[in-house]
Formats: structure tokens, C-alpha cells, sequence
């Protein structure tokens, strides 16, 4: 049998299309969604859409396919694939015609939470339906309790307003009533009606080009094309999941709380490599929560995947093919496969703590491919009120970088955003001149690093002042009552830790809460480091020499941690002090 | 007695130079390999060489420009000067922490780049400016001292200043560069509100770090270049090619040698640029295309799309956003990627054919260069479809193997299950779909449409991708100038001396002081003229063009927008507006004209017009070609689906009005001409082949 299988795949090596042919379509396809991407971002108003780049645009074919997608953000993995689909299925094919384009958000149809609002339009060639595009983005604001869409809620019609898929476009023209009431449900809808143009106008881009792309190629040809597109990524991920150790393997971990309640979370995950397919079963997570902290389906997946492309080639395109190989199992009704109505918003929590725990859960097994935990929060800060220099409503959102995990041969990164979040940060004078706070402070926390053989990357601290008005806050974030983990005898990174008014009362904030700010007020976030690998004692003396002349580790920490003692005065390690200082401890 | 002019374009295998008798317009060229080690050596060498062989004396050059890479290189190898950064308050940490993003998604190992100025050596200093630069907290000039004694021990070459808003107010920056340099004589001090004066703290910052970084070594560089100049008794001042595709004098380019950074890679669009307007049709395409990368840029109405800033020290391919080190100076606009004569093709796990970005580059290069490289390239296919002639490359100078091609080919081919002429045409059409990839993005992304462009190829085998790249994209010419593999040591040749000023200046549209703006624009035009006099520029031949940045209010990407030479006053918001809609709707696709829109940063770029050179010009000849062609090989061809009887032309036999009717290969020293079945190519009095549909 054995033999027979083995045959089967080798004959089923090689693409049955003409080789040059599929690769001369797919880069067609994969500039296509390349080119939809760059016009979403330098067009749309944002902060959020055109600085962090949080969003993606994906091309489908009639049959609901994925094409090609270009995203910046590893958790639109997932979304684009799932939500796509269920909202053209679930408004019904028949009823779309050519120029129209539909609007969803709705976390409890396929959606992950309700900022992240996809605009997806059929494309119509020859009078018959040949694909869509979608273009999904990261909206600042979408109405609900707290400005900015973070807040601590029970429910998720709390979180803001809910679109299942309608009509925003219908032939061509945007339906105005929709479009209004939208907007009026949200508090800075100058902002978002740009930011819907640049959705509109990169898929109205994106339908020429998949037309260019049809009509040069054939509909036929584009058809066998997505089959072998199919084909090839699942023949390429299984080739690659196969060299990956057979085994099945377990990790436990907690989050903080839910923001309700002080309780923390538990989150469990068992994962079975095996015959070059991977089955996540989640069963032990905790049962979902009146809550924000709870993630759907669609949520969880893409860290899970996430975590796979990271062991695996990292050029493998993704689709069908490869999401056929990744099987999850979540029981229904827990904090990872959440049933309505509980809120979703802190779902992204959940995600990125998923993807720290199943590297760890790897980690015996694959030592040399893991790192230690990093920062493990998106660590969101959300903010709005009214600006004292124009009168209008204005809103924001902030995710902070935090220590990257030590890896197996090197330090982890100081000062960067982790796993399936790549946001950049929005500059300090972009911002002031947006909008009417200032950043009074930004810089690494020096010691906040997991010791290790190598370390954790370092922490940020990020201070914002209110001059001259008073506004509503959000601190969503975790990591605060736990710490990111060490491995193999790596110490854990500093915790995170959020204060109001640092230099006055300099009150500690729980990593969950929505607060009204007196004018004047500074709110402080210092991030978590990243936890170490390997024993603190074995790092080389001359990195932590490095480490203490640039400030990022204080000589006495060099000493008690690491057991390395620095002459600060000549700049150099005290060798002698430093053997007799290990081998006493050894 | 006749003068001359000289060019010296030093790249990583290569120092090209190429000389214009500027009476004749005859030029000469010498290829000779560059010493990286010292590429001064390589410069006098390549100098020496080319006087001889055409019996110049150094004396009777009166035009010397330099392309280099050296500022690149000291970023990239990390060897720039020891720096040390002032900074607010707070904020110390810029080059640390960056854009906060890593440059790879899946890659766990990957690292964000080394920040510019290790962080013992950043320092900060109690101040505050608002948004508005108005004073939040007063400079402590106390504490300003002890930073520049403590700077002082640590025996740093050069000294940023980077303060929070500066651009908007240099107040506190101009003082802390006071204080630095009474503490610290003869220290080079470099304020970000001079060199940069634009929002954004970490490209700011950046831009000028780079600039300090390579400013001692650039400057030692150019002493050095000079003093041996002055020993070879050639006397002409030396100027050096920009990013901005302008050239500038030695003495302004020490001050600001952030502006090399690009030099090499400009040229050559600046000499498509000068070919074009010899031509008239001023809306050009040009392609370059070398050993490891392919280059198409953009010139419209005779003028190169210029972007405001670049990444220097990323990959090739620019998806890898974060991977270098920000410049915000303008910048030639260049779409680069992967794809050379020395690209590998290679078959990846999922049985797909792929060409590039990995590069056998010069050494090992292509597979019938014989030193090793098993894995067959884009030179390969070529060599084995029967497009280049193995005892002609580089003019004979370079011998190919074509069974070690044969044998790369037919590996692949194996492995593909394909006949190996297959796989060889397949290189080259993937090859060709991604240089397609990068024209478009070039032209229809920024909202251009190809077929109102020529396309004008070089590098040593872009003229044998051009044809089949401009059929894709129903581009109606191509033009193929001489010597295309020394096209851009002729760019240097053929540039005008350009300045480029910008100041932030953030107002909405509806609020705009014209007043104000007025003072700022001719404040440009003054500090301009001063340079350019100085660089012996007379008043004649200055021009201006002045811009805007705009966008919607609440963007927070800018468009630039050209604004009337006249002085601007209340009534032109519409204009500019108009303008900037126009741009909107081009680069976007659409635009909201009730949407308020506001003023980011002026610009002006300053000209200093250079005295344009003849070309030399061919003899006339009939339409017959056929007393150029030198022999028939078969050659594969597409369109024909197998090897056709090609004839094979002598470049340098072609007369003026000849044409070459397709199928055909012009073979010349250092590139080779594919010209496609039903296309003819038509030979100007410049000696430029025309490539056309014949029909």
C-alpha cells in the first residue's frame, strides 16, 4: 500500500498544466492583489489602514476560491478565506448583478470582530459571474460603547454595529441610505467614508484586473488554473509538514482575566502532526465568558496556521490547499469557538496567546524552530473625545510593540510587534498633528528582557497626555498578572504594567478597562520583554557587556542574573570576578 | 583643439567610463573591473586608460561627473562614522525601536536592521516643541553642555540632532548644534531641520543619520578622487550624479551626500531622459536590465517621476517593507526586481518553474560562464534558444559554453518533464512576466497607460527582453540606443545640475498664508542661486519648479502637485486643488472634490542648465539593411513555436535609414538586439534602433 501511495504522489508532482503558463497567470493574479493592497493603503484616511497597514485584499473565483492575497497582517490569514465566502453564500449569488458590492462585518457569520469590515464585489464578464474581489480593512471606529471598538463588553452588539452582508454598492452607485446609517453610527465618520472609497475604489481595481487576467487567458484556462494552484500548495505543504516530527503534543497556558470578572483564562491546545497533515484540538480551553475575551472560529484558526507556516517554506502561497491540511477542532461555546452572543472584541488576545502556547507545545519536539514567548499581547490602546481645536469627534487606536522571544541561536528582537500582528506604530509628530493628545515619552525598558543564553527583546514604554480636554480610554491588553515564558531554563520577560498619571498618583490599571480621563491625565503602557532560552548564566559575557554599555541591562542585573560582572569605568568584563561569581553559583 | 567630456560610472563588477569629443559627438568607451577595495584606483584607472586609447590629454577635459556607489556601500557594509544622536527627551530611542515591525512574517529568525547609531551613543535633552512649534518645555541648555562633554570623550566624527518638531521650528535644533560645536570645534554637526525639515520623526531622523554617517567617508573619498585628478593633470571641477537623477558639485555633494545614495541606478534613466528628447516623444518607459536586477522607470513630458523617499540597504524586491534604512530625499522612481542574464531558474517543491530573485550574478554567473554554476539563468535560455552567440559575448572578449548551458537546460527540463527548448522558452516567459510585473507597476499602478509610452531599453540584456516586453503590454516603440551597456555612464553626460529644497508646512488648504508661502519660496530660490553660482552656473541658465505636497485633510499619504512659477495668492486654492484631484483620481482612482484637502510640504527643485552635447550622427544609408548582416543562425522564436533561419546584423554596419526587418539579432560589443517575427527596426541618424509591429 505504502509503495502505491508513494507512487501516486510522485506522479502527482508535477503540475498537469503547462508549467510556464500557471506560473505566468499566478504572477498576474498575485500583482493583481498586490496593486489593490497598495491603492487601499495610500488612499484611505486612516491611521490604522494607511500607516499600521491592517488590511487585505484577496481575489476569488466564481466557485469561491481563493486566488491571490496580499496582506501585511498574518491574522487576516484566515478571515479573508472563511468570510468571503459565507457572505456571498449567505446573501445569495443570484441576487448580485455587475457594479454592485456587498458590506460585512458580522463576527457571528464567518466574520472575526466587528472593526474588520470587508467590501467584496462580483466580477461580471460577458454577463456571466467569473470571480469576486474583496477588500477587507481594519475600520478605527465602528460605533458601540468605547471609542475605537476596544471596550469591556458582555455582549457584541455592545461592540459597535453589525452588518451582515448588504448591498453598499448597487450597480455602480453607493446606497446612500445604507452608507448613512452606517456612518451615523459612528464617531468619526469623515474618517471612515474615506476609508470605504479607498475599499470601493480598490476593488472596483481589482474586478479590471482579474477582467484583464480572464479575458486574456481564457475562463476555461483560469479554471484548470485555480485546480492546480489548489493542488500545488496542498502537494507543496504536505511535502513540507511531513518533515516536520511526527507526534502529538500539548501546551497549557493562562490569560490574565476577562475584564468582567478577575479570572483568569484558561487556553489549551493539543496538536497531532501527522502523515503531513496537522489536527489542533483545543478541548481543556475554557468555556466562553460574558465577555470581550472570547474568539470565533474563524479567529482562532489563523494563529493556528500561522504557527504551521512559520515550520514550513515559507514562499507555499496560501488557499484551499493548504488550509485542507490543517484540521481544528474547538468544542463549541469556549473562549475559542464562541456561540453569540458574547463579545469577540478581545478575541485577538486569545489569538496571539494561542500562537506563543503551540510554539511552546512544539518546543521538545522542535527546540532549534521555537522561540520563547514574546511580548504575547496585541496590547491595543483606543481613545476619542471631542478635539479641543476643531469641535470634532475624534478617535484612535494604538498597539504597542513589546520584547520578541529569544530564539534558539540569537537574542529576540527588542521593540517589536509579534507573530500574526506586523502594525506599524504612527509617528509621534504624524500623530500630534492629527490629533489632540501628545506622546510624552517612547523608549525601551531597560532590564524588562527574559534572561537567558539568549535574551528576550525589551519592552516599551509609551506615555500619552490629554492637554485641554478630557476623553474615554481603553486599555485592552493581557499579560499583565502572567509573564512571557522562558524556555529551556530561559527566565521570563518583565509583565506588562499600565499606570495613570505615572508622576503623580501613578495608579496601576488592570490590562482590561475603559476609563473617562480628566483633562491633563498621562496614561502609561510599558510592555512585556520577551522571555528567554536557555540558562542566564551561559550567555556569553561579552553580549551582556554589550547589553549594560547600551543601557539595556543594568550592571547589577548582570550580575544577579547573569552572573557577569561588568567594569563600567574601563568599559570591559571583570573575567576573573565573573568565572570565580559562576562557579560559586554552579 | 577639441574638449571633452568624461563620465565614470563605478558599479559593483564593473567601472564604465565612456568620452564625448563634444565637438563630433563621438564617443568612446572602456569597461574595466571595479576595485572595491579602493574604487579610487579603479576611478584613475578607467581614466588613464580611456585618454590613452583615444590620445586625449587630461588637460583638454573640460566636463568630468561620477556615478558611485560608495555612499551605499558604507550603509550597507555597515562602515559609516561613529555618530552620536541628540534627541528629546523621552525619545532617545528612535533608531531601537524603529517602525516596530519585522521585515518577514513567517521568517522567526529574521532581524529588524541594526539601528544607524548604537544606543550608548544616543543621548537626549530636556525640551519640547507642540505640533505647531510652539514652546512646550524650554531647551535646558545646561544639560545640553554635559551631553556634548560626554559626547565629546567618546571620539565621535559627526553629531545628529533630531528634536521632536523641528521641522516646523529649528529654534532648539539650532541652538543644540550652537552649543555642540562650541564644545566640540571641528566636530560635524548635522541638524535635522536643515537637511530634512519634514514630519516624521524616524525618517527624519534616519535621513539624517545616513547623511552624517557616510559624510567623512565620502568626503575622504572625493579628496582623494581630486588629488589624483590634479596629479593626472585633469583639471575639469568633478560633479557627481544624485539620486534625483541631477547632477552636483563635489563641494555641495560633501555637504549632502545623503543624495548619492541612488547615484548609479539614476543615470541611467537620466540618459533615456536625454535620448528621448532628441527623439521629441517625450513619455518614456525606460528598462534596465543588468546581471541581477531589472530596472523600469518613468520619464513623462521629458521628466523622470521623482518619489520623495526610499529604503536604502532592503532586498531588491520591495515587499520586504522595513528590511533597510529610510531616506526621505527625493528620489528617482524605480521599480526593481529580481530579474538578470545571471537569475536562476529553478523548480520549487510544488513542481512550479521560478526565475530569480537569486542571482549567480558575475561570479559564479550564468552556467556557460564555466566557473561552476550547475543551475541554469536567464543567459542560458538566451544562449540556448540561440539569441546570444557564444564566441560574440562582450565582443568576443568572454567565450561561452553552450554545452554547459545544454546541460543546466536540460536538467531542468528533466525535472519538468519538459523537452528542454520548452523549458528554455519557459525561462524566458516567466522572466518576461515579471519584468511585465514590474512596467506595470511602474506605469499602470501610478496611473499611466503604456501604450502612450516608448519604452527604451538598456543594460547589458535589456535589448534582448525589450521587444516581447513591449508586445505584452502594446507598448507601439522601442528604442534601443547605442552601446546599450554603457547607457548609463552616458546618462552622467547628458544632466543638469539639480537642487532640491523642501520644508514642511502643514496648513489646510482654506487657511493657506500666500504671504508666508511666498517668503518660503523665495527663500528656496535664494539659498538655489547661491549654490549654482557657485557651481559656475550662470543666471541664464537657472530655472525653478516649485510643488506642493497635498492630501485629503485626515491622509496621511501626500501627492505632489506642480504649483505656478508665479508667486501664489488668495484665489489659487483652486488650482492647487484641481491639481491635486486630478493626481488623486490618476494615482487612485478616484477623488472626492468636496473633500477638504491640505498643504503638507513646498518643494522646489532648482536647475542649472548644462550645455547639452552632440551626438554623433551616422552616415545615411538606404532602407536595405543587408550589407550589415554578418551571418544566418537558427534562432527560437515564439510566434514560430521552433527555430527559424534568423539572420544576424553587425551592429556597427548599420547606416541611417536602414531597416531590419524581424526576424533578426543586432549583435554589438556589449549587448545583443532581439528583434521578434512581424516587427522591423528602423535605424535613426543616432545610430538607435526603433523597434515596431510592422504592420
Amino acid at each position: 500500500m505504502a509503495t502505491v501511495a508513494s507512487q501516486e504522489d510522485q506522479q502527482r508532482s508535477k503540475l498537469e498544466m503547462d508549467p510556464i503558463r500557471f506560473e505566468v497567470i499566478r504572477s498576474a493574479f498575485d500583482a493583481a492583489a498586490d496593486e489593490m493592497g497598495a491603492a487601499l493603503r495610500k488612499s484611505a484616511y486612516s491611521t490604522n489602514i494607511k500607516t499600521r497597514a491592517d488590511f487585505s485584499c484577496a481575489l476569488f473565483d466564481a466557485k469561491l476560491r481563493i486566488i491571490a492575497q496580499s496582506f501585511s497582517q498574518p491574522v487576516h490569514l484566515a478571515s479573508m478565506s472563511r468570510m468571503v465566502p459565507n457572505a456571498i453564500r449567505q446573501y445569495g449569488v443570484d441576487k448580485l448583478d455587475p457594479g454592485d458590492a456587498l458590506v460585512m462585518n458580522h463576527a457571528y457569520r464567518g466574520g472575526v470582530h466587528l472593526n474588520d469590515i470587508v467590501v467584496i464585489a462580483p466580477y461580471f464578464g460577458d454577463e456571466k459571474l467569473q470571480g469576486f474581489v474583496a477588500a477587507l480593512a481594519h475600520h478605527v471606529d465602528i460605533g458601540g460603547y468605547a471609542p475605537g471598538g476596544y471596550c469591556i463588553s458582555t455582549e457584541l452588539y455592545q461592540e459597535g454595529i453589525i452588518l451582515p452582508p448588504a448591498k453598499l454598492v448597487s450597480r455602480g452607485k453607493i446606497v446612500e441610505d445604507l452608507f448613512q446609517v452606517i456612518l451615523a453610527n459612528i464617531r468619526s465618520p469623515r474618517q471612515s467614508a474615506g476609508d470605504f472609497r479607498a475599499q470601493i475604489a480598490s476593488s472596483l481595481l481589482g474586478q479590471r484586473r482579474m477582467g484583464e487576467i480572464i479575458r486574456k487567458f481564457g475562463e476555461e484556462t483560469i479554471e484548470t488554473f485555480v485546480d492546480e494552484l489548489i493542488d500545488y500548495t496542498e502537494r507543496w505543504s504536505r511535502q513540507e509538514i511531513a518533515k516536520l516530527p511526527e507526534g502529538v503534543y500539548h501546551s497549557e497556558c493562562y490569560l490574565d482575566d476577562d475584564g468582567i470578572t478577575d479570572e483568569p483564562i484558561k487556553l489549551a491546545v493539543t496538536a497531532r502532526i501527522q502523515g503531513g497533515r496537522v489536527s489542533y484540538d483545543l478541548t481543556g480551553s475554557a468555556p466562553q465568558r460574558s465577555s470581550p475575551m472570547n474568539a470565533t472560529l474563524t479567529q482562532t484558526y489563523s494563529p493556528l496556521a500561522y504557527v504551521i507556516k512559520c515550520l514550513i517554506d515559507p514562499n507555499i502561497p496560501t488557499n484551499e490547499g493548504f488550509y485542507r491540511l490543517i484540521d481544528v477542532s474547538a468544542p463549541e461555546g469556549t473562549v475559542v469557538n464562541a456561540k453569540a452572543p458574547v463579545g469577540v472584541v478581545g478575541g485577538w488576545e486569545v489569538a496571539m496567546r494561542l500562537c506563543d502556547l503551540t510554539f511552546r507545545a512544539f518546543s521538545e519536539a522542535m527546540p532549534d524552530r521555537v522561540m520563547a514567548s514574546t511580548k504575547s499581547i496585541n496590547c491595543h490602546m483606543a481613545c476619542g473625545g471631542e478635539d479641543p481645536r476643531s469641535g470634532e469627534y475624534y478617535t484612535f487606536i494604538e498597539t504597542m510593540a513589546g520584547g520578541y522571544g529569544a530564539r534558539p541561536t540569537k537574542d529576540g528582537l527588542d521593540a517589536v510587534q509579534s507573530h500574526i500582528q506586523n502594525t506599524e506604530n504612527s509617528a509621534v509628530e504624524e500623530t500630534e498633528n492629527n490629533l489632540p493628545f501628545q506622546i510624552t515619552r517612547y523608549e525601551l525598558i531597560p532590564d524588562s528582557e527574559g534572561a537567558g543564553r539568549y535574551r528576550g527583546g525589551l519592552g516599551i514604554r509609551r506615555d500619552w497626555k490629554f492637554p485641554d480636554h478630557e476623553a474615554t480610554l481603553t486599555v485592552f491588553s493581557d499579560n499583565r498578572k502572567y509573564a512571557p515564558w522562558g524556555l529551556f531554563g530561559g527566565g521570563n520577560g518583565a509583565s506588562s504594567r499600565y499606570v495613570l498619571d505615572p508622576d503623580g498618583e501613578a495608579r496601576e490599571l488592570p490590562s482590561k478597562i475603559t476609563l473617562h480621563l480628566a483633562s491633563d491625565s498621562v496614561i502609561s503602557y510599558r510592555t512585556p520583554g520577551g522571555g528567554g532560552y536557555g540558562p542566564s548564566h551561559d550567555r556569553d559575557p561579552e553580549a551582556v557587556l554589550a547589553d549594560v554599555l547600551d543601557g539595556k541591562v543594568t550592571a547589577a542585573r548582570a550580575r544577579e542574573v547573569y552572573r557577569v560582572v561588568v567594569d563600567t569605568v574601563h568599559r570591559c568584563v571583570d573575567f576573573e570576578a565573573t568565572r570565580k561569581l559562576r562557579d560559586d553559583n554552579r | 583643439m577639441s574638449t571633452f567630456r568624461l563620465g565614470v560610472d563605478i558599479g559593483g563588477t564593473f567601472t564604465d567610463a565612456v568620452m564625448m569629443n563634444e565637438s563630433t559627438g563621438e564617443i568612446r568607451l572602456v569597461k574595466m573591473s571595479s576595485t572595491p577595495s579602493d574604487p579610487s584606483v579603479g576611478f584613475i584607472n578607467v581614466i588613464e586608460r580611456i585618454l590613452e586609447e583615444s590620445n586625449v590629454p587630461a588637460r583638454s577635459v573640460t566636463y568630468n561627473v561620477h556615478g558611485t556607489t560608495v555612499a551605499t556601500n558604507t550603509i550597507i557594509e555597515g562602515k559609516g562614522a561613529k555618530a552620536a544622536l541628540i534627541a528629546t527627551k523621552g525619545f532617545r530611542d528612535v533608531f531601537e525601536i524603529a517602525r516596530q515591525i519585522r521585515p518577514k512574517l513567517y521568517d522567526i529568525f529574521c532581524d529588524k536592521p541594526k539601528p544607524l547609531i548604537p544606543r550608548a551613543l544616543c543621548f537626549e535633552v530636556p525640551e519640547r516643541l507642540d505640533f505647531a512649534g510652539d514652546v512646550l518645555a524650554p531647551l535646558d541648555e545646561k544639560k545640553v553642555r554635559e551631553v556634548a562633554r560626554r559626547i565629546k570623550r567618546e571620539g565621535v566624527e559627526a553629531v545628529v540632532v533630531c528634536l521632536l518638531h523641528s521641522y516646523v521650528n529649528p529654534v532648539h535644533e539650532k541652538r543644540v548644534g550652537e552649543i555642540v560645536r562650541e564644545e566640540m570645534p571641528g566636530v560635524f554637526v548635522s541638524l535635522s531641520s536643515d537637511l530634512c525639515p519634514e514630519m516624521r520623526e524616524y525618517f527624519r531622523a534616519s535621513t539624517t543619520a545616513i547623511n552624517a554617517l557616510v559624510m567623512p567617508i565620502v568626503s575622504r573619498y572625493l579628496e582623494r578622487l581630486e588629488r589624483r585628478l590634479m596629479e593626472i593633470d585633469l583639471r575639469a571641477g568633478l560633479h557627481l550624479m544624485t539620486s534625483a537623477g541631477g547632477i552636483m558639485s563635489s563641494q555641495v555633494a560633501r555637504q549632502q551626500p545623503v543624495n548619492l545614495i541612488e547615484s548609479g541606478p539614476a543615470a541611467g534613466v537620466a540618459a533615456a531622459t536625454h535620448l528621448g528628447s532628441l527623439l521629441g516623444p517625450h513619455n518614456l518607459i525606460s528598462f534596465d536590465m543588468g546581471g541581477t536586477t531589472a530596472k523600469a522607470g518613468l520619464v513623462e513630458g521629458g521628466v523622470p517621476k521623482i518619489v520623495p523617499h526610499f529604503e536604502v540597504g532592503s532586498a531588491a524586491v520591495s515587499e520586504n517593507r522595513s528590511a533597510g534604512y529610510p531616506v526621505r530625499t527625493p528620489v528617482v522612481d524605480l521599480v526593481e526586481i529580481g530579474a538578470g542574464g545571471g537569475s536562476i531558474a529553478w523548480v520549487d517543491p510544488g513542481g512550479g518553474l521560478r526565475v530569480g530573485p537569486q542571482s549567480g550574478g558575475a561570479d559564479p554567473g550564468p552556467a556557460c560562464y564555466g566557473k561552476g554554476q550547475t543551475e541554469p539563468t536567464i543567459t542560458d535560455a538566451n544562449l540556448f534558444l540561440g539569441r546570444i552567440d557564444p564566441e560574440y559575448f562582450l565582443g568576443g572578449e568572454h567565450k561561452l559554453n553552450p554545452d554547459l548551458a545544454v546541460n543546466a537546460i536540460g536538467f531542468l527540463a528533466r525535472k519538468l518533464d519538459l523537452q528542454p527548448v520548452e523549458a528554455a522558452r519557459g525561462i524566458i516567459e516567466i522572466a518576461n512576466a515579471n519584468m511585465v510585473g514590474a512596467i506595470r507597476l511602474i506605469s499602470v499602478q501610478r496611473g499611466f497607460d503604456p501604450r502612450d509610452f516608448m519604452l527604451v531599453a538598456y543594460g547589458g540584456a535589456g535589448p534582448m527582453h525589450a521587444n516581447a516586453l513591449a508586445r505584452e503590454l502594446h507598448i507601439p516603440k522601442v528604442l534601443i540606443p547605442m552601446s546599450p551597456g554603457v547607457t548609463s555612464a552616458l546618462g552622467l553626460l547628458v544632466t543638469d545640475i539639480k537642487h532640491d529644497y523642501v520644508q514642511a508646512h502643514i496648513r489646510p488648504m482654506e487657511a493657506i498664508d500666500f504671504d508666508k508661502l511666498t517668503q518660503e519660496y523665495q527663500s528656496f530660490e535664494r539659498q538655489a542661486r547661491d549654490v549654482l553660482r557657485s557651481e559656475g552656473i550662470s543666471e541664464a541658465d537657472i530655472s525653478f519648479s516649485r510643488s506642493v505636497d497635498m492630501r485629503y485633510v485626515g491622509q496621511s499619504y501626500e501627492l505632489r502637485v506642480e504649483a505656478p512659477s508665479r508667486d501664489l495668492k488668495p484665489g489659487d486654492e483652486g488650482k492647487l486643488n484641481a491639481a491635486f484631484f486630478e493626481a488623486h483620481q490618476r494615482a487612485y482612482g478616484y477623488a472626492e472634490t468636496s473633500e477638504p484637502t491640505e498643504v503638507v510640504n513646498l518643494r522646489l527643485t532648482a536647475l542649472g542648465r548644462i550645455r547639452r552635447p552632440q551626438l554623433r550622427r551616422l552616415a545615411t544609408g538606404g532602407q536595405d539593411s543587408a550589407e550589415a548582416v554578418k551571418g544566418v543562425r537558427q534562432v527560437y522564436f515564439s510566434e514560430a513555436g521552433k527555430r527559424v533561419a534568423c539572420k544576424i546584423y553587425d551592429r556597427y554596419r548599420l547606416r541611417c535609414g536602414n531597416s531590419v526587418p524581424g526576424p533578426a539579432i543586432v549583435e554589438e560589443k556589449d549587448s545583443t538586439t532581439v528583434i521578434h517575427p512581424g516587427c522591423h527596426a528602423a535605424v535613426d541618424e543616432y545610430g538607435n534602433l526603433m523597434i515596431q509591429e510592422s504592420h
